[in-house]
């Protein structure tokens, strides 16, 4: 087994302060006119490709900027063998940008070859926390490095839960001993769905395991005479969306904080407006430590 | 009693029932694992449902965004839709999902007025291959100058990893470049003006169309299925030859060739085959 560097020790790479995520629309903009953000995430599967100008350019913007790469394909959660290629491309991409943060998702997308290439909820039993913890112990030692796990939204629960999900995240990070990358809005947008308080759900995530927050909109809909929020990454991020952040700063201290916003992008301006009110939100919580 | 069965249902048997359900539209048999309230499991299932049609959608218009143009988003979504179900994703990155959607293009509209629909699909996948290619080091001159004159006919001249063909009896090119500039005019090109044959290269981050003799076509593709220097010349010039019995224009440079291409970024390096001697 080879060892595992922890995520914390690569982590001054990516500063405890807000990111952006990288889209092919902003490419030209921030290589030409080195905008003021703290670092950029970059998805994973895009950067793929064996080359060609996207690689190029994250290159150009990696000499300037920490990065955080950001997987959504590996389907850590599924029963299907772990897919070599993915993996191998995973790992690859990680040789090419040295990114300071690696981190995927707490769900599953495939079954019997074929995939949703969706975020899909994990039931929380014994059984599954068992599989995921394995699974994600191996592609850590697999790729040499700590990653970080995301909390997904969700829109259904499943009868044969066995126990929370604060508990079922908290139990991952102790037993495959990676890091925790908490997205608040998918926490705002889980609790509304299936009526649970989100405060409770911070009080139970492990301080020390917490190493990146996400930040987003989302939207609702209305169904059944109910209302489902869905995670879109559409919008600004909601007012109840940056109290949570406020309690989350509060609890795990300053950290490496992206703003998401991957649907109806917006321009690069409105981006970097949006993750400055972020920083100013860290400042006004410790301002006394700067 | 369902309850009770929902949770016996092992991980591989709950996921195996779930991705039915949003891939197949079979709901039925995940519904008792769901927890109802308000909102039924039905409903809660759709969202997922809708979420893999979207992303599928998303990566399919991604790569052909001309045929996007083309057939408009209500057709593109019911193709996307009917591709998917018969092509379903096998990977954890969409980028190759869509590779078998220009014959699926192409067999849906084989007996209509469409039927240039799957080679400009076709070219797209081509363009977004070319596009994503590896880099390559360019030619290096020294070492064909090293070369003697009597190897050079069983030379493998190699093309460089983004190089693509491309041939088509319809203008694809023109009907694709005319619905994928957004600044474009509307453009009534006619579909009997004469087909395409071109290298498909990237240069400069971006890729560069030039168009091909029936001689530099056949040429390239026998350069690219691996045939030694004067095989690909004889192939060339054979089919050019056969070409000008048609009565079309198809002239073959056999001195030019090599140079040209080499200057057009195409060829970029070479190896020694199997001497036939």
């Amino acid at each position: 087994m080879r060892a595992i560097t922890p995520a914390s020790a690569r982590r001054e790479s990516v500063p405890a302060a807000a990111g952006i995520g990288l889209r092919a629309q902003h490419h030209r903009e921030v290589q030409g006119g080195a905008p003021t953000i703290g670092w950029f995430e970059a998805h994973a599967e895009n950067y793929f490709a064996a080359g060609g100008p996207a690689i190029e350019c994250l290159e150009r913007i990696r000499a300037h900027y920490p990065l955080s790469l950001h997987g959504v394909g590996l389907s850590l959660g599924s029963t299907d063998p772990l897919d070599e290629c993915h993996l191998e491309n995973l790992r690859r991409v990680i040789a090419r940008f040295e990114p300071g943060l690696v981190s995927e998702h707490l769900s599953w997308s495939s079954f019997g070859g074929r995939f949703a290439n969706d975020l899909l909820p994990l039931p929380y039993t014994q059984e599954a926390l068992a599989h995921v913890s394995t699974r994600i112990a191996e592609v850590q030692d697999r790729l040499g490095r700590q990653i970080l796990i995301e909390n997904v939204s969700s829109y259904l629960q499943f009868t044969g839960s066995e126990m929370t999900e604060w508990e079922f995240v908290a139990d991952v990070a102790a037993r495959s001993g990676c890091a925790i990358l908490l997205d608040l809005n998918n926490l705002y947008v889980a609790a509304h769905n299936h009526g649970f308080d989100a405060a409770r759900y911070l009080q139970a995530m492990p301080v020390a395991a917490v190493q990146e927050l996400h930040l987003a909109g989302h939207s609702s809909v209305d169904c059944d005479g109910g209302e489902l929020l869905i995670d879109t990454h559409d919008g600004p991020v909601c007012d109840a969306v940056w109290d949570l952040y406020r309690a989350a700063l509060r609890r795990f201290g300053p950290l490496p904080t992206l703003i998401e916003w991957d649907t109806e992008i917006p321009t690069l301006a409105i981006l970097g407006a949006e993750a400055a009110k972020a920083d100013a939100v860290c400042r006004e919580l410790y301002a006394h430590a700067a | 009693m369902r309850s009770v069965v929902s949770s016996m249902r092992t991980l591989p048997e709950l996921q195996a029932d779930f991705l039915r359900a949003i891939l197949d539209s079979s709901a039925e048999g995940i519904s008792d694992a769901i927890v109802g309230g308000i909102i039924g499991p039905q409903r809660r299932l759709a969202v997922y449902t809708n979420n893999v049609e979207t992303n599928f959608r998303a990566a399919l218009l991604s790569i052909f965004p001309a045929i996007g143009r083309l057939v408009g988003d209500a057709y593109f979504t019911q193709c996307a839709r009917e591709f998917r179900r018969a092509h379903p994703s096998r990977c954890g990155d969409l980028t190759p999902a869509g590779t078998a959607f220009p014959q699926y293009l192409a067999a849906r509209h084989a007996e209509d007025r469409f039927r240039y629909l799957g080679d400009v699909a076709r070219l797209e996948g081509l363009y977004h291959e070319c596009l994503t290619a590896a880099e390559h080091p360019a030619f290096d001159h020294t070492k064909l100058a090293a070369l003697a004159a009597d190897d050079y006919d069983h030379v493998l001249f190699g093309l460089h990893p983004s190089a693509r063909l491309f041939t088509s009896p319809f203008p694809a090119v023109a009907i694709w470049e005319a619905n994928v500039a957004s600044d474009a005019e509307p453009e009534l090109i006619d579909l009997d003006r004469g087909g395409d044959r071109v290298l498909l290269i990237r240069r400069d981050y971006g890729v560069v169309f030039r168009s091909l003799g029936v001689g530099e076509y056949a040429f390239l593709e026998s350069l690219s299925h691996g045939t030694p220097f004067a095989a690909a010349i004889a192939a060339a010039s054979d089919a050019a030859d056969a070409a000008d019995a048609a009565e079309c224009d198809a002239s073959f440079d056999a001195v030019a060739a090599l140079p040209a291409f080499v200057q057009a970024g195409a060829i970029v390096g070479f190896t020694m085959g199997v001497s036939r001697a």
